[in-house]
Formats: structure tokens, C-alpha cells, sequence
């Protein structure tokens, strides 16, 4: 489907500079398998919308230049009414748009939407619709829209066109981290805050043995063999949205329960930093530790 | 959105969704038309029903939801991109064994009618078919023609009913499971890096999935397309196969994907030590698990007696506050209430635990495939 409305960029793809003799994919040093990267999380940076945040996941060693980032922000419009012309609804009809930035990824992405924006949206709505009451808003819509400045891939790669699409879950965590916090923002009452957390099973180097890791950015690994991102509440500590895939060595269900229990601690991780820059948008200039 | 395919214009009253929750959280659950937790619908399946493509089957359900899936292959030649001059040298150097597969050599279309072709949903459905399928990366593989030449495998389905009468991610995938197992490639006959030339007798072709009687040295015998199915929860129960009226007052669904694959067999080895029985049951894999919305969250919900201004008659206003946020906050027995927050961690993973157990419900369901004729 070409997009006829908008002025496009080349059609043509265009060739980065690259070495003669292609080097082997160098491996990011990373503090441990344990730790999860800083995030940072600002709400209500999009003054026009009813609720918007701000989410960026840095890169430990900024100087290195295989850096893998993640930068999102998240409009939230809404709740208001439907029109006239909608069907009766009970509860508020929640629309999630998630939209990668044409410069997001290497591979350049088009205005319209494609595949992988359509089912990370549908993964979002699943994990946003647990955490809303949303029988308090009847015949009303509200729109959740995330936009992805950069997704967190390798940009330092040589086999670039081999893309997995790993990144995607650590995308979704974020989505759904800064959905929640541009949701708290917008004041619509949730039953708690959801945030985000990925674990994978993913192998350092050719040799090492695979081992569960938090928050994995693909730089740092080898090779990925299993990813699982999933949606929690803390405080009634139930999981919202489970998006597992991969290959596990196992025929058994038990490293595939051991990974959902790492990533509900990269989960927890991430809603302390969401619960803190809401309390410090009710209290400025106190300092919330 | 999600909810478009989930939903489909349920017409049940909050009473009988209330009625059939409790049915259904009983121990054991009482499903609407009888079946045990574990059963599943019954279903008519055939194989090679499209003469022109490479591989297709058919499957109906009683209530006639009617789904057609056909594999189409063409010979395409690999991107080359300037990278890959120095990847061709280092296989090379490596050998033969560098046969690997891309994910794009793969394209699922699911169609069904009354929905855009770009529907959040029907493309939900088609992303989580192809990710089950390319998830331990073998399947591409046996696309692989030479260095410069692969097969590209269109996976068209249809459903044949509109709108389909439950969600209709088990049928898809059922179907889309026999018709790979049909799916014949024409036998190469030109060598090496050569531009392919095919034996043009459709009697020498080779299945993608080579049968287990045919040839019982090689590796990759016994391996099987993926299934996914659908599992839902009410209370701590864990019901198969929902239809749509049991979808509407599900806790949680999830759709869990299994693979079979025999390890090859110095591994198998080593798993018969451990196990003290080989040969027993199959070697079932996990390879993708994703939370469905269920569409009981857009559900109405009931009003209580305390909140009813009819129910009340004389009832004064004093009354009227406090009924209404315990309304609001508890469960009422016999009233539905569309359900609220997530799902606990231990029974996602009871759920899948079930899926996967030896003697389980995917074992069951790759038996009953077994038994489909493949032409």
C-alpha cells in the first residue's frame, strides 16, 4: 500500500558506509545479567495533550558506538465523549496507537503503520485495559498514542539485515511504562500502575552457556534464544499481558515460569522510577526518595 | 482492535453472564454444551484441497466455522546487499553447514471476512502464527535452495463464515498446521550455486515435513509444525478450546503455541537416561505464549439490588451512597461485573503448564492431526 498523500523519501534503498572486510559482531560490555538499565520517565511534557510522559532508557557507556537507546513519548487524549454516531459502550473505548519514528530504526519506517507497530498496539491495549477501571466512563473514548524517537537496536552491527526483532519486547516494556505513567497523568483511574519488564535467555558468547538476563539490549549478547515482556501490577500482584517467544532447551514449563518470575523484577524496577516521578509531579521540588 | 475479533456481538444479558461464570468456576466447570474441560469441539479436517497450490487443507467445525489455508511457494533470489560479499567468503570457509534461513522468507496473510485486511486484529492473528512458526528458526531452513536462491512461502487463510462464531486463532491454526504438513516443493535437480532447475514429476517432490514411515535415519524425523491453542481461566479452572460464549466471561485467555521436535539423537539419548522411558509420548516445545484480551472486560455489568432504584421501592437516599461504591468495589453474588486487573503469575503459569504436560491437552491434539489423511 503506497502512501500517495505524503511526500516520501527515496524509494531506493540507501547504502551506510561499511569496512571491506566485515568484523565480527562486537559485544557490549554490560554490568551484569542482573541489572536493568536507568530509565528515565518525565510526565507531562506534551502541554496540548490531556496526559502525556516521556520515557528514555539510556546506554551505560555512552561513549561506545554500538549504544543501544530507547527513547519514547506517549500522548494521551482524552477521556471524552464519543460521537454521536458510535454504538452505546459501558465502559471507555481505549484506542492504542504505537508508531516507530521514520528515523527510529535502521531500517527507515513509513507514516502508515506497519505489521509489527499494528501487534505491538494490540499488545499495549491488552496490557493498558487490565490496569483501567474502565466502567467509570461510560460512552467515552479516550486515544493512548506512543511514538518510538528510538528503538533500542544495535546500531554497531555488521549483519544488519538479519533482524530478529527481539528489540520489539524491550519496545513494549517501555510502551507500556510510559502508557501508564501518561495514563496516571491524564488522571483516568487505574486499578494500579502497570509498568514493563523483559527477561530473556541469551548466551554472552559463542561458548558461555545461556543464562537468564533482565532487560536484554542486543548489543550485549551474543545471541538471544528466548524473550518474554510482560505487564504487572505491583500492588495486586497480577500480570496484565505475557508475550513469551523463542526456543527453550526444555520440553518442561519450568525455565519458562523462571522467566516470567525474573522479568516481574524488571517489572517492579520499573514502576519504582514511575511511581516516583508521579509523586514528583504532586509534589515538586520535593525530593521523593 | 483486539476486542473486534473477540467480541463479535455477543447478545447475553449481565444475568447470564453471571449464570454461566459460576457454571463454569464450578469444580468440575459446566460448559454450555456439555464438554469436559480439556475436550475439545468436534471438527471435520481434510488435506490437498487446492489443486493449485503447493500444499492446503480445509477444517470445519460443527457449527459450521469453516476455515482454508493454502501454501503457496516461489522461487525467489536472495537479497544481496553489500554486507553479504563478506559473508558468502566466511561460509565458505565454513562449509556447507551455514544453511540459515530469514524470517521474511515467510509471509502469513489471515483474511477474514468483514474485517479491513489491515485490522489490528486479523494482523494480531497473522503475527502470532508466523512468530510460533519461525521461532526455533528450523523452519526456515528447508527453504533454503543454494547461496543465491530460496523459497518464498505465502500462508494464505480464510475463514469461510462471516463473522467467524468463536475466536478464530485454534481453527487458523489447525488448519494452517495440516496444510504444511501437505506442502510438497518440487525435487531439485540442478547442484550447487546453479540457478535452480526442478524435476517437473510431482510424484518425486519432497514434503516440507518429511514423514516419520519414509525415512527413520535423518535428524529432523518426527518434526512437526507448530499448533497453537487456546486456553482461558474462570476462577482456577482451566478450560480448552472456549466457544464464544464462554470467551465472554473468561478471567484471562492466553494463546500457547507448541512444536514438536525429536532432538537429534545423541540428545534423545541423553533424555531417555534421565526419563527411564524412551520413546514415551512426544518431545513438545514452548514457543510462544501471548495474552488474548478477553472480551468479558467490555462486557455490561449487572446492577445489585442494593443500587436499583427499582429493586429498592421505598428505599431512602442515606441507603443509596454507600450501596453504590460497594457495588462498585465487591463482587456481588449472581450479579456480573466485567472482570478488573490482571491474572495471577501462578496460574499463566498453570495454564501453560497444562498445555505442556506429558499426556496433555497438545499431546492429545497432535495425536488426533496424526489420524488426518495427508493425501
Amino acid at each position: 500500500m503506497a502512501d500517495r498523500r505524503r511526500i516520501n523519501g527515496p524509494v531506493g534503498q540507501t547504502n551506510p558506509p561499511i569496512y571491506d572486510t566485515p568484523q565480527e559482531k562486537r559485544i557490549a560490555k554490560r554490568p551484569g545479567d542482573n541489572a536493568v538499565r536507568k530509565i528515565f520517565l518525565k510526565t507531562g511534557v506534551t502541554p496540548s495533550a490531556s496526559g502525556s510522559a516521556y520515557l528514555e532508557i539510556d546506554d551505560p557507556f555512552a561513549i561506545r558506538p554500538s549504544g543501544t537507546n530507547l527513547k519514547l513519548t506517549c500522548t494521551v487524549h482524552g477521556p471524552r465523549a464519543l460521537p454521536r454516531s458510535a454504538p452505546f459502550s459501558p465502559h471507555i473505548i481505549l484506542s492504542t496507537h504505537v508508531k516507530y519514528a521514520p528515523f527510529a530504526t535502521r531500517q527507515r519506517r513509513g507514516y502508515l503503520r506497519d505489521s509489527s507497530e499494528r501487534d505491538l498496539g494490540v499488545h499495549l491495549e491488552t496490557a493498558l485495559r487490565g490496569a483501567i477501571i474502565a466502567d467509570r466512563w461510560p460512552k467515552s473514548g479516550v486515544d493512548i498514542i506512543v511514538t518510538i524517537i528510538e528503538g533500542d537496536q544495535n546500531r554497531d552491527s555488521p549483519d544488519y539485515d538479519r533482524d530478529e526483532g527481539w528489540d520489539m519486547m524491550n519496545v513494549l516494556s517501555g510502551c507500556i511504562t510510559v502508557a501508564s505513567a501518561a495514563i496516571a497523568d491524564a488522571g483516568i483511574d487505574c486499578v494500579d500502575t502497570v509498568a514493563g519488564g523483559v527477561a530473556a535467555l541469551a548466551a554472552q558468547d559463542e561458548k558461555s552457556q545461556p543464562s537468564i538476563v533482565l532487560d536484554p539490549d542486543v548489543a550485549s549478547y551474543h545471541k538471544i534464544f528466548a524473550a518474554c515482556c510482560v505487564a504487572y501490577l505491583p500492588t495486586r500482584d497480577e500480570v496484565t499481558n505475557v508475550w513469551f517467544k523463542g526456543q527453550l532447551p526444555g520440553a518442561d514449563a519450568m525455565l519458562y515460569n523462571k522467566m516470567v518470575e525474573r522479568s516481574l523484577v524488571a517489572c517492579r524496577n520499573a514502576n519504582r522510577v514511575l511511581i516516583q516521578s508521579l509523586s514528583e509531579t504532586i509534589n515538586p521540588g520535593q525530593n521523593v526518595s | 482492535m483486539a476486542s473486534a475479533t473477540t467480541q463479535q456481538h455477543l447478545l447475553l444479558s449481565p444475568a447470564e453472564l453471571a449464570y454461566l461464570h459460576s457454571s463454569l468456576s464450578l469444580t468440575p466447570p459446566v460448559r454450555p454444551d456439555g464438554r469436559t474441560a480439556t475436550q475439545f469441539r468436534p471438527l471435520t479436517a481434510e488435506t490437498g484441497v487446492l489443486p493449485a497450490a503447493n500444499g492446503s487443507a480445509r477444517v470445519c467445525f460443527a457449527d459450521g466455522t469453516e476455515a482454508v489455508v493454502g501454501v503457496k511457494a516461489e522461487v525467489e533470489k536472495r537479497k544481496v546487499l553489500p554486507l553479504s560479499k563478506g559473508h558468502e567468503q566466511i561460509r565458505e570457509s565454513d562449509g556447507d553447514d551455514a544453511v540459515a534461513g530469514e524470517n521474511d522468507w515467510v509471509e502469513i496473510t489471515v483474511e477474514i471476512p468483514g474485517y479491513r485486511d489491515d485490522d489490528s486484529s486479523t494482523v494480531f492473528l497473522a503475527t502470532m502464527l508466523s512468530e510460533a512458526l519461525l521461532a526455533d528458526g528450523e523452519f526456515t531452513k528447508k527453504l533454503w535452495i543454494n547461496r543465491r536462491f530460496h523459497w518464498k512461502l505465502y500462508i494464505d487463510q480464510i475463514i469461510l463464515i462471516s463473522p467467524p462464531l468463536s475466536y478464530p486463532l485454534p481453527l487458523l491454526s489447525l488448519t494452517t498446521h495440516l496444510a504444511l504438513l501437505s506442502t510438497r516443493l518440487p525435487r531439485l535437480k540442478s547442484e550447487a550455486d546453479e540457478d535452480p532447475m526442478f524435476d517437473d514429476d510431482w510424484d518425486a517432490s519432497r514434503f516440507i515435513y518429511p514423514r516419520q514411515s519414509s525415512d527413520t535415519t535423518s535428524a529432523t524425523v518426527g518434526s512437526r509444525p507448530p499448533v497453537t491453542l487456546l486456553v482461558m481461566a474462570v476462577g482456577d479452572n482451566i478450560i480448552f478450546d472456549p466457544s464464544k460464549e464462554e470467551l465472554a466471561v473468561a478471567d484471562s485467555a492466553l494463546a500457547v503455541s507448541v512444536g514438536e521436535r525429536n532432538a537429534p539423537v545423541d540428545e534423545a539419548s541423553e533424555t531417555m537416561d534421565v526419563d527411564g522411558e524412551p520413546q514415551a509420548g512426544r518431545q513438545l516445545r514452548l514457543l510462544s505464549v501471548r495474552t488474548i484480551d478477553p472480551p468479558s472486560r467490555l462486557t455490561a455489568p449487572g446492577v445489585p439490588n442494593a443500587v436499583n432504584a427499582a429493586a429498592w421501592g421505598q428505599g431512602g437516599p442515606v441507603a443509596k451512597d454507600p450501596g453504590a461504591r460497594a457495588a462498585e468495589i465487591d463482587d456481588v453474588e449472581g450479579v456480573w461485573k466485567a472482570p478488573r486487573g490482571g491474572t495471577k503469575v501462578a496460574i499463566l503459569g498453570a495454564m501453560v503448564q497444562k498445555v505442556l504436560e506429558k499426556g496433555g491437552i497438545a499431546e492429545e491434539v497432535l495425536d488426533g492431526l496424526d489420524a488426518v489423511d495427508l493425501g
